[in-house]
């Protein structure tokens, strides 16, 4: 239409101008004859009846076609204010007929001008600007471009909402609210919802279409990424998400909140806000929530040692909520702000991820305690939180069944691991019972390695500062937690008042509720405490009893300081009773001091005095003395002469001791004889046997161009070299000075050897490799031996490679053999000949016995028990199969074999 | 120790120590065995033993076991085991059922006997039966009559253990 027909057609409303002309106006429709009427009146409908539809039809024609929206909208500049037919006269006066006038849809067929409009609306919606939506979410959002795609829809969104809605609003809103206002009076409310409701059903009804034309889950996922990750810029938490590694660049947070919140509001604008947005926000936050505990931020404090739970609290309440209420603003949602109940439960549930989260790293905090303070610290927290005890007894022990008691952990390990579980548990949680519960089964684990009680006990023995640094080096077998924790003063014992009746006791407690029926709060809680009770009683001190013994023989310090300290100890922990043995084992040691004292200061040292003329002066200085039924002994040394220092030991408190027997050089001998004889003097009737495998000596071998100290031998190292000396019988050129000629070394073999010491001969080849290792003997052919005299002539490589082999050798035997006290295996070979008469006594009597049956009978029936097990059993029976006694009789049935 | 549970002995307790002078015995006869003798218990009841003593070489028994049953009361060592010979044997103070005629057994019994003593007595009455008062008169008759004779009833009453089984 020019701009002239359009003056001309306000003036004369000229239908045919316009594109449509309604059928009215080219057929006239003359009406129907109501009944009883006469047909053909002219004015017979004069009223208005047939000419309603008339009028509706052309103001609903002038209505819709000026309002009827553009065709091409949305080009790439999509102008709002496209060109609009100006409103006229006529057109605001059919807009007015048919939404308030008599042109209002009055019956069901008719059609309203909004409902029109919004149709049209949707159909414009389908046909223009849904393609190009559907082309931006008709695939996965890429994360990357999450921003870029809410952004772009929000725009098109807010445009074709504007598109819609304006016309709307400026033509057909003032009708109606115009007729809203005028009508009636109503109170406020009412008015309100009548003039709001067209407007508001329209817009709900757009709405709807746009939320209909995103696909739901993939728009709240996406949005769901948008808020989790602004939430992670806002916070600066960077974390690697699905491979994709978040902006590094520190972006302006304030120009980032500007654009979360204009994103926000214009989402929420295009009715995009609401209950879906919601529910991807909560799950943004919940992530949110997630990244911040394991980000940076929430880092285990190794330095500081501090917990990171204020920290968190902190953020929940000051970082997190602001977020919360900004978003929830921005979105329009109801309770727009977070309220406190709210709050509380946001830091709790923050505080239960957390300590989730510590408690799965539990053991490495543990094995790492006292620098995992905070971490510890943190899981304290924690465990306010409900049913946070039976997680974290339930996650520690599955760490701990399978890092630690697995056969490859030595037991030194599990010791000091057990160790800091025990001090870490005391941070955690002072009353003991968590300790109590994620520790029975590593106190299970270590009852059953053999070696448990030997590294405790010798561990306790052992000082802290040692000179080289070695003892506590890895794969030692030394524990240095134990020993360092022997350091600590011992705890003060409370008496035993039985505290709960202690009426005065202003800090007592009732016990835990969670407590186990059989926990009770300990008195003394250190850590030597529980690795004491480890054991029965009894179970423990026989084995102390031997660690002690062994101890005591080898110990260096003449006051015996430690040991006393140690049975001390022991003695609280564990009642006096039934550590006798043990005081009498220390008693001996100290008397034989001052026995040892006695007996030389008694005027015998003249009878000590052995001639110092012989070329090689042994002078052996620890012997291990028996004392008659009831004891044995020892010494240390004097520089002249043989001295003899000895150790009386009641034999009968004592554990079973290596029994070696062999006969000790001459001139010991001669001694040995003199003090038994003195030591019965002083004693009366107590008699002393001497146990010569035990003890130490030491000696110093002259030579020709040469002459050693050898200090800290065992006897039999010593006896052998003295065999070395030249016997009476002997050719052996003495030389001035009682030095052999270099040629005629003097030359011995491992059997000449045996015999004459009565020796077993490996104890007489470990000598040798002993003195073979340290330069002084050298083996001429096999089992034969010669003494080195001068080192400057035979010199040379072989002996030095052979003094290197033998000294590795000797070194590994010297540490199987120089344990004075027995071991398992010891006693088996000792008692065999008693088990083995069993064995044939219980053959012989009962008839053919299975193995299971042998091994129970030899348990009850052994007195002192058989502590072996079925290999050992079945090893024994297999060597009296192979002697003729016993035979097999398959299916591990054994009898005795008849003669 | 001794004292408490000597004075207020219960049955219990006093079972108890009966089964502890047993072990001991056992443990001595394991330790320091007595050639020819071997006892053992039968199963966890220490009271029901075992014992098999081998025939004294130069008597008629020479070469021959026999297992003898032995039961131990509550009153023991106080009192004698009851001993029965398992193995049948022909022996003047033996009658046919097993039971044994010996002064040890009775009135002579002491606590310091002890198994082996017993064992040891037991074994030299195969030796040397006491003639006069016999439980099997043609056996004290034939060992002082007719020694011939009297081997020859040894031999046929005996029985290895494995023929005693398959009788049982």
């Amino acid at each position: 239409m020019d701009h002239k027909s359009r003056v001309f057609a306000s003036v004369f409303a000229v239908p045919s101008l316009s594109h449509t002309t309604p059928t009215p106006i080219a057929t006239p429709d003359l009406g129907y004859t109501g009944p009883g009427k006469s047909f053909g009146s002219p004015f017979a409908s004069a009223a208005g009846g047939p000419h309603r539809a008339v009028r509706r039809n052309l103001a609903w024609s002038a209505a819709t076609r000026f309002l009827s929206l553009p065709k091409p909208p949305l080009g790439n500049d999509t102008s709002v204010d496209f060109e609009r037919i100006p409103k006229s006269a006529e057109v605001e006066e059919a807009l007015q007929y048919l939404l308030v006038g008599e042109g209002k849809s009055e019956q069901e067929h008719e059609e309203g001008l909004v409902e029109w409009y919004t149709n049209e609306a949707r159909l414009h919606f389908a046909t223009y600007v849904r393609p190009a939506l559907e082309e931006l979410w008709d695939r996965e959002i890429d994360l990357r471009h999450a921003w870029e795609v809410l952004d772009e829809t929000q725009r098109i969104l807010h445009l074709v909402q504007h598109l819609y809605l304006q016309p709307f609003e400026d033509h057909v809103l003032p009708h109606l609210y115009n007729q809203g206002s005028s009508s009636t009076i109503r109170p406020g409310n009412s008015e309100d919802m009548v003039t709001q409701a067209p407007g508001w059903k329209m817009k709900r009804d757009i709405q709807a279409v746009f939320a209909h034309c995103l696909p739901p889950q993939r728009f709240s996922k996406t949005l769901s990424y948008v808020l989790y990750d602004s939430g992670c810029k806002l916070f600066r938490i960077y974390v690697r998400q699905d491979g994709l590694q978040a902006s590094a660049t520190p972006e302006d947070s304030q120009a980032f909140r500007k654009r979360l919140v204009a994103l926000l509001q214009g989402l929420e604008l295009v009715g995009l806000g609401g209950d879906n947005a919601q529910k991807a926000f909560a799950h943004a936050m919940d992530k949110l929530m997630d990244s911040f505990i394991v980000s940076h931020y929430l880092k285990v404090d190794w330095f500081s040692k501090k917990s990171m739970v204020p920290h968190l609290r902190m953020w929940i309440k000051d970082g997190f909520c602001p977020l919360v209420e900004l978003v929830l603003d921005c979105l329009k949602c109801d309770p727009d702000h977070v309220q406190p109940t709210e709050l509380q439960q946001w830091q709790d549930m923050a505080l239960g991820r957390l300590g989730r989260a510590r408690v799965d790293n539990l053991f490495d905090f543990v094995i790492n305690w006292d620098k995992s303070l905070g971490a510890i610290l943190d899981i304290k927290e924690y465990l306010k939180v409900s049913n946070a005890k039976q997680h974290l007894t339930s996650s520690f022990s599955q760490q701990v069944s399978r890092r630690l008691l697995h056969p490859g952990a030595t037991t030194t390990f599990i010791l000091n691991v057990y160790i800091y579980v025990i001090r870490a548990f005391h941070e955690l949680e002072p009353k003991g019972v968590l300790l109590e519960r994620v520790a029975r089964p590593i106190r299970r684990y270590l009852k059953e390695r053999d070696d448990t009680a030997r590294i405790i006990i010798s561990s306790l023995l052992t000082d802290l500062d040692d000179e080289s640094g070695t003892k506590f080096a890895p794969g030692s077998e030394l524990s240095y937690e134990i020993a360092s924790e022997m350091h600590k003063p011992i705890a003060n014992v409370s008496q035993d008042q039985d505290e709960e009746l202690n009426w005065n006791d202003m800090n007592w407690q009732p016990l835990p509720s969670d407590a186990s029926p059989d926990y009770k709060k300990a008195k003394v809680e250190d850590v030597i405490w529980f690795l004491l009770t480890l054991w029965d009683r009894e179970d423990f001190i026989d084995e102390l009893k031997n660690i002690l013994g062994n101890h005591l023989l080898r110990c260096q310090d003449p006051e015996y300081e430690k040991e006393i300290r140690l049975l001390e100890l022991i003695k609280i922990r564990l009642g006096d009773d039934k550590l006798q043995a043990c005081e009498v084992m220390l008693r001996d040691v100290l008397d034989s001091k001052r026995i040892n004292s006695s007996i030389q200061g008694s005027g015998i040292s003249g009878l000590l005095q052995t001639p110092q003329g012989a070329p090689r002066t042994p002078q052996p200085s620890g012997r291990q003395l028996g004392l008659g039924p009831s004891t044995p002994s020892w010494p240390p040394p004097q520089p002249k002469g043989p001295k003899l220092n000895a150790q009386i030991l009641s034999s009968f408190f004592w554990p079973p001791l290596r029994e070696d027997d062999f006969q000790v050089p001459e001139q010991i001998q001669t001694i040995q004889k003199s003090y038994e004889a003195n030591f019965e003097r002083i004693k009366g009737m107590r008699k002393l046997r001497w146990m010569n495998a035990l003890g130490d000596s030491s000696i110093t071998l002259a030579f020709q161009d040469r002459t050693e100290d050898f200090e800290k031998l065992t006897p039999w190292q010593v006896s052998v070299i003295c065999a070395f000396e030249p016997q009476p019988g002997e050719e052996w050129a003495a030389g001035g000075n009682g030095k052999g000629k270099a040629t005629s070394s003097i030359t011995r073999d491992v059997e000449q050897l045996s015999t004459a010491l009565s020796m077993d001969t490996p104890l007489v080849r470990q000598a040798l490799g002993f003195w073979v290792g340290k330069s002084v003997l050298r083996s001429t052919s096999p089992d034969t031996y010669e003494v080195i005299e001068s080192l400057a002539t035979t010199s040379n490589k072989a002996d030095a490679d052979a003094a290197a082999a033998a000294q590795e050798i000797a070194q590994v035997q010297a540490e199987a053999q120089s344990a004075a006290v027995k071991t398992q295996e010891d006693v088996f070979q000792e008692k065999k000949d008693v088990y083995r008469s069993f064995i044939v006594g219980m053959l012989t009597n009962t008839g053919n016995l299975p193995v299971m049956r042998i091994m129970m009978m030899m348990r009850m029936m052994v007195q002192g028990g058989f502590p072996f097990g079925m290999e050992e059993l079945k090893g024994l029976l297999a060597e009296m199969m192979a002697e003729g006694k016993v035979v097999g009789l398959g299916g591990e049935v054994y009898g005795i074999r008849k003669a | 120790m001794a004292l408490t549970s000597g004075h207020n002995a219960p049955n219990g307790s006093r079972g108890q120590t009966v089964a502890q002078r047993l072990q001991k015995e056992l443990m001595d006869l394991m330790t320091k065995p007595t050639a020819g003798i071997t006892a053992f218990p039968d199963d966890e009841n220490m009271t029901r033993w075992t014992a098999t003593i081998e025939g004294p070489a130069d008597t008629p028994y020479a070469n021959l076991t026999f297992k003898l049953a032995m039961r131990f009361g509550s009153t023991y060592p106080y009192e004698a085991p009851s001993v029965v010979f398992k193995t049948p044997i022909y022996h003047p103070n033996v009658d046919f059922s097993g039971r044994i005629c010996l002064d040890i057994l009775k009135d002579k019994w002491s606590a310091l006997v002890g198994i082996e003593g017993l064992l040891v007595s037991l074994q030299s009455l195969l030796g040397e039966p006491n003639n006069s008062s016999p439980l099997n008169g043609q056996a004290a008759e034939l060992w002082d009559n007719d020694m011939e004779a009297f081997k020859r009833h040894v031999l046929a009453r005996h029985k290895t253990s494995e023929e005693l089984d398959l009788d049982a």
